[in-house]
């Protein structure tokens, strides 16, 4: 049984690779930015977790920041795939500027919220 | 001529004034004028001892019979008298102006009164007394008889069971004086009870558990209404406006036969040559007409740590300093008093602080302590409810502002990991801008 199981787990892992081989390279780029933000984002929680909630604002303003900028990230990934049929009438330049905007907005407020 | 008289006696009055109102200089909280009001005038001679220990300690007394058609407590708004001695148990009806309300009036004011009364009480006596906190036996021929702690008498072998000999006292030096009361209290007379609702009132001589109220010329047909250690022979009360009031069911207690009576308590072997009738007396006439237990406060001031001015406000977290100087009066003078459970609150709704003050021995009381992280409008209050002591209620308000925008601290070190992590993620958005936009 265990041993089907991890066999089955390979063959997983297998076809998600040689799946994930044939995403263009713009689509991993955006992954791994989300990838690291999701990152920065834990490392804060855990540093919070020992030293303490004492600048609450802060935390809650460097690990917003992360977070919202993976979510803005997933968002242009979706908008930009070619193989998602719903947004295939909004073109990747104009994503790309919505992106932008939203980013802009989000550090104004991060800014405003960290000191 | 008769102008001239008229002139003559205004020019006096004008330059006597300020003498006269010297007379009750409000430095000394000590009472003056005591009105005494008599059923009969021969109280005067046979309770001669008391009255004259009144005069000798600067008393000045104003004897009148109770029914004087002239009697009045007040002249033009202002009380004549800062004591009144009700020695008239039997008076149905105050002459003159005074009548019950009159007299609550003169205590409410912050005057004292003496009440005594006997078995000859009138309900006007009797109605004046639960208005203070006491209630006298209904029973208008029961006597307090006691079979235990009766006195015994010189001549008669048997003794009289009314004549109680009273030493249950209440322990407390600024009530009956340093020195201990040795003699029992000689005391023939009714009964009462305090009144469970009023927590101002004292009871300062209980009769002993085995006392009882009742007539005792006949039979007990059924129990009696009052018994044991919760009937008061002599009590006090000190009302919220620091007006004291004493109230004894025995006239007697103050005589000159009493005073000058042996005694000896039934079942004890040691006779006393003197009962403690004077002492008691005389010790608890100190502190009613405040003599003695009468506190004030002066100088209540704070300040920031370092600083001498008192500010108009203070922000949350200042370290301040308080003092207080707390006098106590001697009979003469202000003396400093000293204690150690002084304390001040910091109060907004309930007490944010609570701090014990401790004393130089002079009579200033001081504390420093830190403002709570709270903001609003406090208040500095000085609570203190001792027995016997005159209270003493101080406040005086004061503001707490929070932090003022840049009283904050700018950047702390324990919030960098998430300054560097917000700067990461707008440094990052930048270069993945560039990537995304130029990768082949």
């Amino acid at each position: 049984m265990g041993r089907t199981t991890s066999k089955d787990a390979q063959a997983l892992i297998h076809s998600l690779r040689s799946a994930y081989s044939a995403t263009p390279t713009s689509l991993k780029i955006v992954d791994l930015y989300v990838g690291f933000a999701v990152f920065a984002a834990i490392i804060q929680v855990v540093y919070m977790a020992i030293v303490g909630s004492f600048p609450f604002n802060s935390f809650l303003s460097g690990v917003l920041s992360c977070v919202g900028t993976a979510v803005l990230a997933v968002c242009l990934r979706i908008q930009v795939n070619k193989e998602n049929k719903e947004f295939k009438d909004l073109a990747p330049e104009r994503a790309f500027a919505d992106f932008v905007l939203c980013n802009l907005v989000l550090h104004l407020v991060i800014m405003n919220f960290l000191g | 001529m008769g102008r001239n008289n008229f002139s003559i006696l205004t020019i006096l009055s004008i330059t006597l004034l300020p003498i006269l109102s010297l007379s009750f200089s409000t430095d000394s909280p000590t009472d003056r004028r005591l009105l005494v009001l008599l059923d009969d005038l021969s109280l005067k001679s046979s309770h001669s001892i008391f009255f004259n220990s009144l005069k000798s300690r600067g008393f000045d007394l104003d004897f009148k019979l109770a029914d004087d058609p002239k009697l009045a407590l007040q002249r033009y708004g202002q009380y004549l008298y800062d004591g009144l001695i009700l020695f008239s148990p039997s008076i149905e009806r105050f002459g003159g102006a005074l009548d019950l309300a009159a007299v609550l009036d003169f205590v409410d004011s912050g005057h004292d009164l003496i009440i005594a009364a006997d078995s000859s009480s009138s309900d006007l006596i009797k109605s004046l007394a639960t208005e203070c906190g006491v209630d006298f036996d209904e029973d208008p021929s029961a006597l307090v008889i006691d079979h235990k702690s009766y006195a015994i008498a010189e001549t008669e072998g048997e003794g009289d069971h009314t004549l109680i000999a009273a030493d249950d006292f209440i322990e407390s030096d600024v009530l009956l004086g340093k020195k201990k009361i040795e003699a029992p209290v000689l005391f023939k007379g009714i009964a009462h009870s305090l009144n469970a609702a009023n927590t101002l009132v004292l009871k300062v001589l209980s009769a002993s558990p085995l006392a009882y109220s009742a007539n005792p010329s006949s039979k007990l047909s059924s129990p009696p209404s009052l018994t044991g250690s919760s009937i008061s022979l002599v009590s006090v009360v000190q009302a919220r406006n620091n007006a004291r009031i004493m109230i004894t069911g025995s006239l007697d207690m103050f005589s000159n036969r009493f005073f000058r009576s042996s005694v000896q308590k039934a079942g004890s072997p040691r006779k006393y040559d003197k009962s403690g009738n004077e002492q008691f007396v005389t010790e608890l006439s100190k502190w009613v007409f405040h003599v003695r237990g009468h506190l004030k406060a002066v100088n209540l001031r704070h300040n920031k740590a370092g600083e001498t001015d008192e500010p108009a406000m203070y922000r949350i977290k200042d370290d301040l300093d308080f003092s207080v100087e707390i006098y106590e009066w001697s009979g003469k003078s202000w003396e400093p008093y000293v204690a150690n459970d002084v304390q001040v609150q910091l109060y907004m709704m309930s007490p944010y602080v609570l701090k014990t003050l401790s004393n130089d021995k002079k009579g200033l009381y001081h504390t420093s302590f830190k403002v709570p992280d709270v903001y609003g409008v406090f208040q500095f209050k000085v609570e203190y409810h001792r027995l016997g002591y005159t209270s003493l209620s101080l406040s005086k308000q004061i503001p707490v502002r929070p932090f003022r925008h840049n009283e904050y601290e700018r950047f702390i070190t324990a919030a960098f990991p998430y300054y560097g992590a917000s700067f990461t993620m707008m440094a990052g958005f930048f270069i993945f801008s560039f990537v995304y936009l130029y990768h082949k």
